[in-house]
């Protein structure tokens, strides 16, 4: 496959989901990736598909349209990674009010939102701290295993007559007047008038390969990860600061709790922001809070054992929204990156968008929020940016 | 040597010896297996002998997942071969 | 202060080294007794203590200047302005050393390689059946088939003999012609001759027959089959009611790796510590000694320990103990490649042969997310399968793994892949609770 129709750069989910999209649509993709299949943040991801973290805005409407993406992807390639709607449980330890308030405007944008009183918290999740009152339940929110699920959509790409090449990575994205004109990687050159960048955290990376620039930086995170235990908790079980963290621009460590159990019996446990580059050194002091703060919300687990940690990092752009749509400066060349902690969440709904924004097709929704162009207008500004 | 200390296992009791490790206590005793897998329930017993391979884990009072191969008995203590 | 985590042969002799400079040692070891996996006698088991090992618990006992804390599971090192943090857990609590200075001497433990069967109630490693006996006079067996690997498989053997055991046969996979390799190594080591000839009397007098280029293939139900390496050929049907198998050693270098100290692959595939020649690891103020430097046995450990523990307080390192040292690393070299694993070691699995113990993951599972899924390695497998995630970490099979990816594939396996077998931030379990309550500075 010397001349495909598209090349998406980047076998994490949200390539994988761009190059299934598109192959749907007709197009002959192929897929590089510097490394195999998962190998960056969707490898260090937990699954989250959640429409209850966002507040009202282009990024809800985005994880509205994409969770229900996630389920007909799943009717599309076959139950084979562990998708599940077990619903968020949002609990307020303080002021229920703030968390109250944004449930009513999340759904007047179309989320499923079901108040919780004491005895319903305590239903839902008998483990919880006894002293937790209140809580709102999003029945939308789902998870799925991230590493799986890429690989069985590539494998569908691959199956539909598209290519995957592991292990190549892109040196140079070649255009010619402006427009795309083919990449050239570790394992050869090749046509194309389209170009997707998938590359999650290394999605700057690319541009620069392209000449042009994105601002996207990475966030590191943590996640805690137990032995095996009889479950103990139900849902994707969070504190309501968490979506305070998710929105915050601010470089310190912020942690909130996320307490949630797998299919294989472990209980995953986050989650910390940091900026500190790509640095990937223990900090046990995180660590150390995490728990703290896990146990606090659900004392149970004060004798259940941490198991092991892991650290990823999550692409992110300065405002905080995915950058979804084509290259100011090169014509041909579209970017899909940026999608901080819902990567995994977003991926369908970004593949849709940006399927339809190549093919010129209209939009589920308006895509203007998401363009790179937001950054590339004023490249001093951006330099400052990164 | 002989003792008249016991634990109990699954609940029975199981004598064991001063310093004893708990897998050394069972399988003394005529235990095969100490435990069944968490997917297929299929038995283990002891492989590593040492504390690395996670083999061995059982319910000791309650808490799940303890090497039965590195902890010493101790009297009343209750083994369970399930969490 | 300097602390040393460990308390094997390596770690006692570092200790017992840097005592006689009056400075502070703590020895922080995981096992209620001190001695590591080599000496862990009981004092009721009779015949086992070496007279080596008296005279190291002698000294050590004596050393004024030492403090043993046993029982100590440490779970993380920090490093902290002065030195280093050692976080450990002892009787359910948390408790924090401090130290100037880390001497490591973590040890090893077996390498294991799965059969159809090994994951049977019976079926241990020859180390496993040596703690057993050794620790807790238990002997694993009535009939026991001793197989796989190296030297260590014939103490194993003759131990379980001694202590009753009838030994239907040692299978060792390689042939002893391979020692002509390495005949330097075996003229500056005649003393291992003199223990080889001990072992032998002994497998006479109990009548042990010792196979060579044989390997047990399968533990099914009573019966063990045994095949030639080579061909596979002439397979043979055993009645037995435990295996001993054991392929060498592997250090654990999981505190190694989470206080940084660089690690490297050797031209067998071994990932060890790097050290220089006064045993300081890459990490300033830490020392590694022993297995961790890669597998070199008790002798080894011993003079390395006493290096580190003389270069730990700046006592001058004598000439005898570098002598000794570079004596033994030859004969260590020599017997990684006298007692290779068979390179054809997967062969012998089924699809449905679990190849992740703790996550119970089959070599079929294995295959498919290497041929469908498109796993390239080690980390891919165990993304798709879970294989290594269990409470094991990946000590038992993240080797294995990476060989079975090697021979689907045939893609050579990256010293980095290899490198982050020891990536494990959390070196022992410890309770949610109790780490929270730790300090938050």
């Amino acid at each position: 496959m010397k001349n495909p129709d598209a090349i998406v750069i980047g076998a994490g989910i949200v390539g994988a989901t761009v190059a299934l999209s598109l192959t749907n649509a007709g197009l002959q993709v192929l897929i590089v990736d510097r490394g195999p299949v998962s190998s960056g943040t969707t490898g260090a991801g937990e699954g989250n598909i959640l429409v209850s973290d966002k507040e009202p805005g282009p990024e809800l409407t985005l994880a509205l349209r994409s969770r229900d993406l996630w389920f007909d992807l799943q009717d599309d390639v076959g139950d084979c990674f562990e998708l599940e709607a077990k619903g968020g449980v949002v609990v307020a330890r303080r002021d229920p009010e703030p968390l109250f308030h944004l449930a009513k405007k999340q759904e007047q944008c179309g989320v499923l939102i079901q108040k919780l009183d004491n005895y319903a918290v305590h239903e839902l999740e008998p483990y919880i701290h006894p002293e937790i009152e209140h809580g709102i339940l999003y029945s939308q929110d789902a998870q799925c295993q991230p590493m799986l699920a890429a690989a069985h959509v590539i494998r569908a790409v691959v199956n539909r007559g598209g290519k995957f090449i592991a292990g190549a990575e892109v040196q140079r994205i070649l255009h010619h007047n402006g427009s795309v004109s083919g990449i050239e990687t570790t394992q050869g050159s090749f046509s194309t008038k389209i170009v997707v960048n998938a590359a999650g955290t290394w999605a700057g990376n690319i541009a620069e390969r392209a000449g042009s620039q994105l601002p996207i930086a990475p966030r590191k995170g943590f996640i805690l990860v137990t032995e095996p235990v009889n479950k103990y908790i139900f849902h994707k079980v969070y504190d309501s600061d968490y979506v305070a963290n998710v929105a915050s621009s601010d470089a310190d460590l912020q942690t909130s709790t996320v307490v949630e159990g797998t299919q294989s019996g472990t209980i995953l446990i986050g989650a910390s922001r940091q900026r500190v580059g790509f640095d990937t050194t223990m900090n046990y002091e995180i660590v150390r809070r995490l728990a703290a703060q896990a146990t606090s919300l659900f004392p149970i687990l004060r004798d259940v054992q941490l198991l092991r940690i892991y650290s990823g990092f999550r692409p992110y752009a300065p405002d905080h929204l995915p950058v979804i749509g084509e290259d100011a400066q090169v014509n041909g060349l579209w970017h899909s990156a940026g999608h901080e902690g819902a990567g995994i969440g977003l991926a369908p709904g970004s593949a849709q968008l940006l399927t339809d924004r190549i093919l010129a097709r209209d939009t589920f929704m308006d895509a203007e929020p998401f363009s790179p162009k937001r950054f590339q207008s004023s490249l001093t500004q951006l330099r400052s940016a990164i | 040597m002989k003792t008249n200390t016991y634990v109990i296992f699954n609940g029975n009791s199981i004598p064991f010896n001063e310093g004893e490790s708990v897998a050394a206590a069972l399988l003394r005793s005529g235990e095969e297996s100490l435990r069944e897998t968490r997917f297929h329930g299929k038995p283990r017993a002891i492989f590593c002998g040492i504390g690395v391979c996670f083999d061995c884990v059982v319910a000791i009072d309650g808490v799940p997942n303890q090497r039965a191969c590195i902890i010493e008995c101790r009297e009343g203590m209750k083994i369970e071969s399930r969490p | 202060m300097i602390a040393i985590i460990g308390a094997g042969p390596a770690g006692l002799a570092a200790a017992i080294s840097a005592a006689q400079s009056g400075q502070h040692v703590l020895v922080l070891d995981s096992a209620p007794r001190m001695g590591g996996q080599f000496w862990r006698h009981r004092d009721f088991v009779k015949g086992y203590r070496s007279e080596k090992a008296v005279e190291i618990f002698e000294s050590f006992r004596k050393s004024n200047s030492v403090s043993h804390i046993s029982g100590a599971s440490v779970w993380s090192v920090e490093k902290s302005q002065d030195g280093f943090l050692i976080n450990y857990l002892k009787n359910g609590k948390e408790e924090c050393a401090h130290c100037e200075k880390l001497i490591i001497a973590t040890g090893g433990y077996d390498r294991a390689l799965p059969f159809p069967g090994w994951d049977t109630p019976g079926s241990i490693t020859a180390g496993g059946a040596q703690a057993m006996l050794k620790g807790q006079s238990l002997v694993v067996g009535e009939k026991i088939v001793v197989a796989g690997t190296g030297p260590f498989l014939l103490p194993v053997a003759t131990g379980l003999a001694e202590a009753g055991a009838q030994i239907v046969g040692i299978y060792e996979a390689n042939n002893p012609l391979r020692w002509a390799l390495s005949p330097f190594a075996l003229l500056l080591n005649l003393s291992k001759f003199g223990e080889f000839l001990h072992y032998r009397k002994l497998m006479r007098r109990h009548g042990i027959a010792l196979h060579f280029g044989k390997i047990a293939t399968s533990f099914v139900e009573g019966e063990v089959s045994i095949s030639k390496v080579r061909t596979r050929s002439g397979g043979q049907i055993i009645a037995a009611d435990a295996i001993a198998t054991g392929w060498g050693f592997m250090p654990d270098l999981t505190i190694p790796g989470i206080v940084g100290c660089n690690q490297k692959v050797d031209r067998f595939g071994n990932v060890y510590c790097e050290s220089n020649w006064e045993q300081r690891s890459s990490i300033n103020n830490v020392w590694v000694a022993g297995e961790s430097t890669g597998i070199g046995g008790a002798d080894l450990a011993l003079v390395e320990g006493a290096i580190a523990g003389l270069s730990a307080t700046g006592a001058r390192i004598e000439l005898r103990l570098l002598l000794r040292r570079w004596r033994l690393r030859i004969f260590a070299k020599a017997l990684q490649r006298s007692y290779p694993v068979p390179k054809n070691w997967t062969s012998w699995l089924k699809p449905e042969t679990t190849i992740c113990r703790c996550e119970e993951v089959p070599y079929q599972s294995i295959e498919d997310s290497i041929r469908e899924l498109g796993a390239k390695d080690s980390r891919g497998v165990k993304l798709f399968t879970r294989c290594g995630m269990g409470l094991c970490q990946g000590r038992t099979c993240s080797r294995n793994v990476s060989e079975i990816v090697q021979q689907i594939t045939g893609a050579e396996i990256s010293d980095a892949e290899r490198l982050a077998y020891s990536n494990r931030p959390v070196a022992a379990p410890i309770p949610l609770g109790i780490l929270g309550d730790g300090k938050k500075n």
